[in-house]
C-alpha cells in the first residue's frame, strides 16, 4: 500500500488498526459503513490485515490445556455425534473449579460468620472489659477527688472543727470538721450498726430561731463499726449553722427527723 | 487440499475423530493465545471449551476458499477471550458486533499455511516484532492481547494520539512486509 493509495482512500489508513481492533467507535463506524459500501480495495486490504493480525497470536506462548478439558469435549462431541443433535449448551460441563469454588466460597461464607459472631463477642467482652476498666478509673479518679477534698478539709486552717458527743451512754463521739468552701467530713468508729435497713442522716440546725432542721446525707456505719461522712455541698453555711445533729432514719433519711438526736455538735464559728 | 481443510472436510460430516486432530493440531495454539489475553487458566480452558464447540456446531460457517483455517480460528479464539475479558472488567463494548459472530477468513493467502510450519512462522512472527521499537510492540501487544484502542492506548502509555496510531499502522505494515517477504 503506497501513500498515493491512502490519499485517494483514506480510509486505507485505517484497515490495518480495524482488522487489529484498534480504532475507536466513530472511526470503527466509518470504516464499517465505507466497507458496506463495497469498496472492493478496503475490502481487500482487509483480508490481508486480518490475516497479518491473526498470526499475532504467536507472541502468545503455547500452553497445554489440560486432559480433563480434552475430555470433557470429545465427551460432548461423541454423545452429540451418537443423537445426530447439536451439544446442547447444558452439555457444557460445570468445570470442576466452579464446583470448588462455589464450595470454596461456602466454606468461606460460613468461616466468615463464625468468624464475625466471634470478632463480635470478643468486642463485645473487649468492650464490656474496656467499660469495667473507665468505671474503675472513674471511682478512683473520684476516691481520689475526695481524699484530696477531704484533706484540705481536715488541714485548712480555715475549717471549723465540731466534737459531736453522744446523747446515750455507751457510744463513742464524732468528729466533725467543716470547711465553708469545701464541705464537712465526719467519722468515728465503733458505732453501733443500726438494725434492718435504718441509717444515720445528718442535719443542720440553723441559728434562725423556729427554723427547721435541714436534711443532709445519710449513710450507714461499717460492719466494723467505722462511720465516715463527707458532705462536698451542705444545704448551709458554718456561719448560719447552731448545730450539726446526727439521727437513725428509715432507708433513704426523711425530710425532717422521726427521732431524737443521737449526736450532737455545735457549731462555733472562727 | 491443506491438512485442515481435509480434517474440516470431514467435521462437517460430523466426523469425531476429524474434531480429535482438530483439537490436537492447535488446542495448545489456541488455549496459549486465551491463557494470554485473560490471564487465568480455569477461564481460559472454558473459554476454549467454547470455542471448540463452536467449532463442531458451526463448521460449515467457515470457507475454506476465502482463507486458511488456523488464522480464522484464532481470530476466533481472541474474539472470545476478549469478550469474556470484557464481561470481566466492563470495558468498553467497542468489538461487540465483530465477536458476535463468528469471524470472516483470516486472509486472502490461501498458501499462506502450506508455506511455512506453525513453528517457523512462530520464530518469524516473533523476531518481527522484537524489531520494531519497544513502544510500538507494546502498542501493538495492548491493542491485540488486551483489546484496547487507540484512545485508551495513548492514554496507558502516556503518548500522543496519532503517534500511538502511526506506531501500530506502521508496525502492523512491517509485520506484513517481513511476513511475505518470508512466504
Amino acid at each position: 500500500m503506497s501513500s498515493s493509495d491512502t490519499t485517494r482512500d483514506p480510509f486505507l489508513a485505517l484497515i490495518e488498526a480495524y482488522a487489529l481492533g484498534a480504532l475507536d467507535a466513530d472511526e470503527r463506524a466509518s470504516v464499517e459503513a465505507h466497507l458496506a459500501a463495497g469498496c472492493v480495495g478496503c475490502a481487500q486490504s482487509l483480508a490481508q490485515a486480518r490475516s497479518i493480525v491473526s498470526q499475532l497470536a504467536y507472541l502468545a506462548p503455547e500452553a497445554q490445556p489440560t486432559e480433563m478439558l480434552r475430555g470433557r469435549l470429545l465427551k460432548a462431541v461423541r454423545d452429540d455425534a451418537a443423537t445426530g443433535k447439536a451439544p446442547a449448551p447444558a452439555q457444557k460441563a460445570i468445570p470442576f473449579w466452579m464446583w470448588a469454588g462455589a464450595a470454596a466460597a461456602l466454606l468461606l461464607a460460613l468461616y466468615n460468620l463464625y468468624e464475625y459472631q466471634s470478632t463480635r463477642k470478643a468486642i463485645g467482652q473487649a468492650q464490656a472489659a474496656l467499660d469495667a476498666q473507665i468505671q474503675l478509673q472513674r471511682q478512683a479518679a473520684q476516691e481520689l477527688l475526695a481524699a484530696r477534698r477531704e484533706a484540705l478539709i481536715l488541714t485548712d486552717p480555715g475549717s471549723v472543727r465540731i466534737a459531736m458527743p453522744a446523747g446515750k451512754a455507751g457510744l463513742p463521739e464524732l468528729q466533725a470538721t467543716w470547711h465553708a468552701a469545701l464541705g464537712i467530713v465526719i467519722s468515728g468508729e465503733n458505732l453501733p450498726v443500726p438494725g434492718g435497713q435504718r441509717t444515720l442522716q445528718l442535719w443542720l440546725i440553723p441559728k434562725a430561731a423556729g427554723a427547721n432542721p435541714i436534711p443532709s446525707l445519710n449513710v450507714r456505719p461499717e460492719s466494723d463499726g467505722r462511720f465516715h461522712l463527707l458532705v462536698e455541698q451542705p444545704p448551709g453555711q458554718p456561719g448560719d449553722t447552731k448545730l450539726l445533729a446526727i439521727t437513725e432514719e428509715p432507708r433513704g433519711g426523711s425530710e425532717q427527723p422521726t427521732t431524737a438526736p443521737i449526736w450532737v455538735g455545735a457549731v462555733e464559728g472562727k | 487440499m491443506s491438512p485442515d481443510a481435509a480434517l474440516i472436510e470431514r467435521l462437517r460430516q460430523r466426523d469425531v475423530c476429524a474434531f480429535e486432530e482438530l483439537y490436537d493440531r492447535h488446542s495448545r495454539i489456541v488455549y496459549g493465545l486465551v491463557l494470554r489475553i485473560l490471564q487465568q487458566a480455569s477461564t481460559a480452558e472454558e473459554v476454549v471449551q467454547d470455542i471448540f464447540l463452536q467449532l463442531w456446531r458451526n463448521a460449515r460457517h467457515y470457507d475454506g476458499a476465502r482463507g486458511p483455517f488456523l488464522p480464522w480460528l484464532l481470530t476466533l479464539a481472541r474474539n472470545r477471550a476478549l469478550d469474556q475479558l470484557r464481561l470481566k472488567s466492563e470495558r468498553q463494548r467497542r468489538r461487540e458486533a465483530q465477536s458476535e459472530q463468528l469471524p470472516a477468513a483470516a486472509g486472502a493467502r490461501p498458501d499462506f499455511e502450506g508455506n511455512l510450519d506453525d513453528q517457523r512462522r512462530a520464530a518469524r512472527v516473533r523476531e518481527l516484532m522484537s524489531a520494531l521499537k519497544p513502544q510500538q510492540k507494546s502498542a501493538i501487544e495492548l491493542a491485540y492481547f488486551e483489546g484496547l484502542s487507540h484512545s485508551e492506548i495513548a492514554t496507558r502509555l502516556g503518548e500522543p494520539l496519532g503517534t500511538v496510531k502511526s506506531w501500530i499502522r506502521n508496525g502492523l505494515l512491517k509485520l506484513k512486509e517481513g511476513l511475505e517477504a518470508t512466504a
